[in-house]
């Protein structure tokens, strides 16, 4: 390890001519240390930089370290089966800040993505932006409606002009990528549809629950309270207003 | 095409022409098995032994030991698997970094279910495996220590030289999976004790479908593939000659222009990042500042990492092509989250990095072009605070 104690030459230099530190050669690299003898800090094979004690600059807010492995897609999953309480596939039942909750909200098997209902903060984008069924949107979800800090992508299903409330598919930036998308702004999420499989409560109409939507990127748990409910052979349908994360 | 920017080289890179030209013979007139005896095998065979040559040439290996494979995946599988069954040990601890490719820490996973023990090391805020914690690590047991060379997502450098030496010294195997490194950063086996490398064709201006996997002469593995014993029967199938003659010329180019294009590249990555950093106060540099891959620039968005997204489409809307971890759907996020978390960022922070890779494709005049069109759509963001947010 060198340090700029001393005029480093170019004998000093590893003469790999590897250009990572943004010259060409070793023999360009002495000649800029003759003057800048800090520029040695560019050199990844002879500097002090092979390990830092650097913690991400931004560290405010709760840290959660790595699980050893890659993150399980979370996607996708069968719902194909009645709803169970306590299935023996349950999971631990609290979410990545360690909060309980009560059950998993997964979305329609049919639909492209977690169906939720929503108003622009100015419902009347919804015309003035013409929003039609299958028109990509993006937007994010403030205030009461759930306080989520990431931007979501989806599809619209249903759109009312004359509230403004569009019921949408949230996708992720797929389908945006391919086919272009109208921007909402800020949106308030209204409710949840979707189905039950999975709980380890007994779910009833006009209670409020914690739960986990399937799909939530950062899989914080959301509340809210169920005000329809409907037995199907793919689970337990339900309807979520009065939602909050936390 | 002269107005779409792609900047997302880490991802897969534009076939360089000259490898397109080099292939070409092969898709048409040099059509013969490797395996066959006649003129039209013997065409194939020379071609193949050729890009043999050429890949062993890129990192200073011998071409016998060069074992063609159809991708950086596959060639760490082969790797991995074929070293532990090739033990034929009862006892085996395999280490392994956090911030690993799925490539690896799948194949890890299926190890594990097979009775492996495995220890996946920590990193530090830049990405960093510490030797000191490799050392700890190691174990009686320790057969192959598996870390990256460059990791994909952050585009930090593994000290590599140091943690093979501690692997050899410990009596160990070293393998790295060099995806994102070969042909980027000079690699010599002869000088560094690397038992196992992995590449691809395609993340160097190659083909897709096509890698390979060092093996040091006297290193046993076992093939995942069997059949017609091709690749000396360690990868049996009939050979892709013409992707093999693709690779090859990927390996030569690159060995041949790897300063030149490594300092150039150097030079517009570092003007990105304080270009950006400095018009857009709320951005940060994720990853090493100078321990990182030539053309790769990964950036937070203090206070707006939800945000991600949007910018992400409205680049794309402007033709611009880059990556984010960000995606609300775990279909598209997975990925750099578990990298990002193991580095010590929280959940919000860990999906919201852009990534930013340049190639050799890529001009000053497009950087130029990004960092007009950036700050342009950046004031268009919706911060989560409604004060100013600075980087601390």
């Amino acid at each position: 390890m060198l340090t700029p104690t001393k005029p480093i030459t170019v004998d000093d230099l590893p003469g790999l001519n590897c250009g990572l530190c943004g010259l060409r050669t070793c023999h360009e690299m002495a000649d800029r240390l003759a003057t800048q003898p800090e520029f040695i800090e560019r050199c990844i094979h002879l500097s002090n930089n092979h390990i830092s004690i650097a913690t991400p600059q931004i560290a405010t807010g709760p840290t959660i370290m790595a699980a050893p492995h890659v993150v399980e897609t979370c996607g996708g999953c069968t719902v194909n089966e009645r709803v169970t309480v306590q299935s023996k596939l349950a999971p631990s039942w609290c979410d990545t800040l360690g909060r309980e909750f009560d059950f998993y909200l997964e979305h329609f098997p049919e639909e492209p993505g977690p169906r939720e209902i929503m108003l622009p903060h100015n419902p009347l984008l919804t015309r003035e932006m013409n929003i039609q069924p299958g028109d990509i949107l993006i937007g994010r979800p403030l205030g009461m409606s759930c306080g989520c800090p990431i931007t979501h992508c989806g599809i619209a299903m249903e759109v009312d002009p004359r509230t403004g409330v569009i019921v949408w598919c949230v996708t992720g930036p797929l389908h945006p990528r391919q086919k272009g998308f109208k921007d909402l702004g800020y949106y308030i999420a209204e409710g949840y549809e979707g189905l039950i499989t999975q709980t380890r409560v007994e779910v009833k109409i006009g209670m409020r629950y914690f739960f986990q939507p399937r799909m939530c990127m950062l899989q914080w748990r959301h509340s809210g309270l169920v005000n329809f409910m409907n037995h199907t052979p793919g689970g337990l349908q339900v309807r979520l207003e009065g939602l909050w994360i936390g | 095409m002269s107005d779409r920017i792609y900047f997302d080289n880490s991802a897969t890179t534009p076939l360089d022409p000259r490898v397109t030209k080099a292939m070409e013979p092969y898709f048409a007139g040099i059509f013969g098995n490797p395996s066959s005896l006649h003129w039209a095998g013997r065409e194939a065979r020379a071609a193949i032994d050729q890009a043999r040559q050429q890949v062993a040439d890129l990192f200073n290996a011998h071409p016998k030991e060069i074992i063609f494979t159809a991708s950086g995946t596959e060639s760490d599988n082969l790797a991995l698997i074929g070293v532990i069954e090739g033990l034929g040990q009862r006892e085996n601890h395999l280490i392994t970094s956090a911030i690993e490719h799925p490539a690896i820490l799948e194949t890890t996973r299926y190890l594990e279910r097979q009775g492996v023990e495995v220890t996946y090391l920590d990193v530090d805020g830049d990405g960093l495996v510490d030797p000191n914690d490799l050392q700890k690590a190691l174990r009686p047991t320790t057969r192959l220590v598996s870390i990256m060379a460059a990791n994909n997502v952050v585009g930090t450098l593994q000290p590599i030289t140091e943690l093979a030496r501690i692997t050899h010294e410990h009596g160990a195997l070293f393998h790295t999976d060099a995806v994102q490194a070969v042909g980027k950063i000079p690699l010599n086996v002869k000088t560094q004790p690397i038992d196992l490398l992995s590449l691809s064709a395609h993340k160097l201006h190659g083909p897709k479908g096509v890698g390979a996997l060092y093996v040091r002469s006297g290193v046993s593995i076992k093939p995942l593939v069997h059949g017609g014993g091709q690749e000396r029967g360690l990868r049996s199938a009939t050979e892709n000659v013409a992707g093999l003659v693709g690779l090859g010329q990927t390996a030569e180019i690159a060995r041949a222009e790897m300063s030149d294009e490594a300092s150039r590249l150097v030079q517009l990555r570092d003007q990105l990042i304080e270009t950006i950093t400095t018009i857009l106060p709320n951005t940060y540099l994720i990853g090493h500042r100078y321990r990182r891959l030539p053309g790769h620039v990964c950036l937070g968005l203090a206070g707006q990492e939800g945000e991600a997204i949007k910018l992400l489409l409205a680049l794309d809307e402007a033709g611009i092509a880059i990556s984010t971890g960000s995606a609300c759907s775990a279909h598209q996020g997975s990925e750099p989250s578990y990298i990002l978390r193991a580095m010590g960022f929280d959940l919000i922070r860990a999906r919201g990095s852009l990534r930013i890779t340049l190639g050799r494709f890529n001009t000053a005049a497009e950087v130029d072009r990004f960092l007009i069109v950036l700050p342009q759509i950046a004031a268009d963001l919706r911060p989560i605070t409604s004060r100013h947010f600075v980087a601390a």
